[in-house]
């Protein structure tokens, strides 16, 4: 078991925003958490990631708690993937996935070629001396996720990955991670905005609403039109609708086309 | 990592050893630049003592008996007394500037943070004020250094509690709050000078809150050379935590760095510095704020490479700043903030116009 919350409770400026909040993910195991706007999804993982401390409970990754370890020690067990890292200084594209290496002793060999080759698994092979700042906002995702490697981490956390990215490269980044987790045997927690792609990356889905988690299980079992009109207030219906998925690879990743079919 | 990363291709990781071989030329670029200007400095004034000359006596000092004797005693003493102090505190002051504004802007992530906009260098004017006009006895004993480090402390924390909003700050909340306490201590330190007792004293108070090494004797240069060392060293070897929290503050977290910790040390070690050198040689401006941005279009932004570039320019460029306050309009010279002013304001302006900090401004 890599990541375990038990009885969570976070407040922002002494107002609660997350209750009791309770939470699995396994190895291996690609988890979202999916929830309305506010309701505390992404302050639970800004907790997780030790940006926010929580008011009470236990946050444990691999039996141990988090916020009790040193700082170091925290890094270089979970990693993390947010929204689009604001640049204003011109780092490198190489310079940005080293940091990943921040908690570690340095070792310029070796970090190097560990950069070299998350930067090949991503996709950017090559674009090491690249400015981060001009790479187009799919580009800077999968950089990030070069970084989160680097970091060789068990447990890798998303926060809202694909928030600024077309379809395709949302899709892109989706099955990047979801590939790298079940190839390293990584816990990943995800907190996702859209449903039907939650549905379709992940294993078991935990839903947010008004700081608690209603529900936790596999997809199918807990995206019933009935929670989701509790929870969001809208009707979820079935309708034939046009289902996104990639091309090939090769295609996808050297063509500017729609990512569209069926 | 693991198999799957091992599988991959073998990688080109060239492009490090090329730029590594850049920053070392330039580094020994720079250091010459240092030690050519310096000779210059010493060398020019209101007795022109040629370079053959400077370098002697200099070398004649360090090693006695190395360098024929072709100077007189007088050129001898102007030489070693009064103008080998000024370079050398030039070179500290300009490197300690530039350092500090560098930290600056990977503390609060703006590229505008200088000390001089954020106040810190007026909030150290007034602490070094008082101790001059009123004596060592109106602040408790604190000496001229620990009275400006005290105000510059008191200026970047005030700036950093007003900039704050939910925890956040935000750029242009940071400039307007600099910008007002800087005027705030402009007062309070010109009331004080007004109410001094000789407006002679007031007046030499003033020009050399502008910015003037002119003050420069052996004696003041241990403490500047010492915080400047030990500070440099410090920040050297956190570079990669600098790095990592100028990609923002909770990506630093996510990366290990402690960073409340590393926060209040920048702050200590930044307000130290600003009142160090602020205690021996006036606020001057804009040098914490053309030169990292210099060093940055040299090499990037990894601090490993921009702080040694920053303190070899800076120390370079204010030697030069002082050569040009002591020449242009001699024998009378200008208050250094008036020659950095001719030089930062137009850069201020043209950073202004750059699209991202336009984007940093508002998006806040």
């Amino acid at each position: 078991m890599r990541l375990d919350l038990h009885g969570v409770a976070v407040h922002l400026d002494g107002r609660p925003i997350v209750h009791e909040a309770d939470l699995l993910v396994d190895d291996g195991e690609f988890v979202a958490l999916v929830g309305p706007n506010g309701c505390g999804k992404s302050t639970l993982l800004r907790t997780i990631y030790r940006a926010l401390r929580p008011s009470a409970g236990l946050i444990r990754v691999d039996g141990d708690d988090v916020h009790g370890l040193p700082w170091r020690e925290s890094a270089r067990r979970t990693a993390v993937v947010a929204q689009e890292t604001p640049a204003e200084l011109d780092f490198t594209v190489g310079e940005v996935v080293l940091m990943g290496r921040t908690p570690y002793k340095p070792d310029a060999v070796g970090d190097a070629e560990r950069c070299a080759r998350a930067l090949d698994r991503v996709g950017l092979a090559g674009a090491a001396d690249r400015v981060y700042a001009t790479l187009s906002g799919g580009e800077k995702q999968r950089a990030l996720v070069a970084r989160a490697l680097v970091q060789e981490t068990r447990l890798l956390l998303l926060d809202e990955p694909t928030s600024h990215l077309d379809i395709r490269h949302q899709l892109e980044i989706l099955h990047l991670v979801r590939e790298l987790g079940t190839e390293l045997g990584l816990a990943t927690l995800a907190v996702l905005h859209d449903l039907n792609q939650a549905a379709a990356f992940c294993d078991r889905l935990y839903v947010m609403s008004a700081g608690r988690i209603l529900a936790g299980g596999p997809p199918g079992q807990v995206l019933t039109p009935e929670l989701i009109s509790e929870v969001y207030g809208v009707r979820a219906v079935h309708r034939p609708q046009l289902v996104f998925e990639r091309l090939s690879r090769s295609r996808a990743t050297n063509q500017a086309g729609p990512g569209a079919s069926g | 990592m693991t198999s799957a990363l091992q599988r991959a291709r073998p990688v080109d990781t060239g492009g490090a050893h090329r730029r590594g071989g850049r920053f070392v030329l330039l580094v020994v670029i720079l250091a010459v630049a240092v030690v050519a200007s310096t000779w210059l400095a010493v060398s020019i004034g209101a007795v022109r003592i040629g370079l053959p000359q400077a370098w002697g006596i200099v070398a004649d000092r360090l090693v006695p008996g190395l360098v024929p004797r072709t100077w007189t005693p007088v050129q001898e003493q102007i030489v070693w007394e009064f103008r080998l102090p000024r370079a050398l505190l030039a070179l500290l002051v300009g490197a300690g500037l530039a350092v500090v504004g560098a930290v600056l802007q990977a503390l609060v992530r703006n590229p505008l943070a200088d000390p001089f906009l954020l106040g810190i260098s007026s909030g150290a004017s007034f602490g070094a004020v008082l101790v001059l006009i009123l004596g060592a006895g109106a602040l408790g004993g604190l000496s001229l250094s620990g009275a400006a480090f005290a105000g510059s402390l008191l200026a970047l924390g005030l700036v950093y509690v007003l900039a704050q909003r939910a925890g956040r700050i935000t750029p242009s909340r940071l400039v307007l709050a600099g910008v007002a306490l800087a005027y705030l201590f402009q007062a309070l330190y010109s009331f004080v000078l007004q109410q001094a007792q000789s407006g002679r004293a007031a007046q030499q108070v003033l020009f050399w809150l502008m910015g003037s090494l002119g003050g420069a004797r052996w004696h003041m240069l241990p403490l500047p050379a010492a915080v400047l060392a030990v500070g440099l060293v410090y920040l050297l070897l956190q570079h990669r935590q600098l790095n990592a929290l100028t990609a923002g503050e909770e990506s630093a977290v996510s990366l290990g760095v402690n960073v409340h910790r590393l926060r209040l040390t920048l702050f200590v070690l930044t307000s130290l510095l600003v009142g160090v050198l602020v205690a021996t040689s006036g606020a001057i401006a804009f040098v914490g704020l053309i030169v990292p941005h210099a060093a940055r279009l040299l090499v990037g932004a990894d601090h490993r490479r921009v702080l040694p570039v920053t303190a070899l320019l800076g120390a370079a460029f204010l030697q030069l700043v002082d050569v040009a306050a002591r020449v242009v309009n001699a024998p009378q010279e200008l208050a250094l903030s008036i020659v950095t002013a001719l030089f930062g304001v137009p850069f201020f302006l043209w950073l202004l116009r750059r699209r991202s900090v336009d984007r940093a401004v508002t998006v806040a």
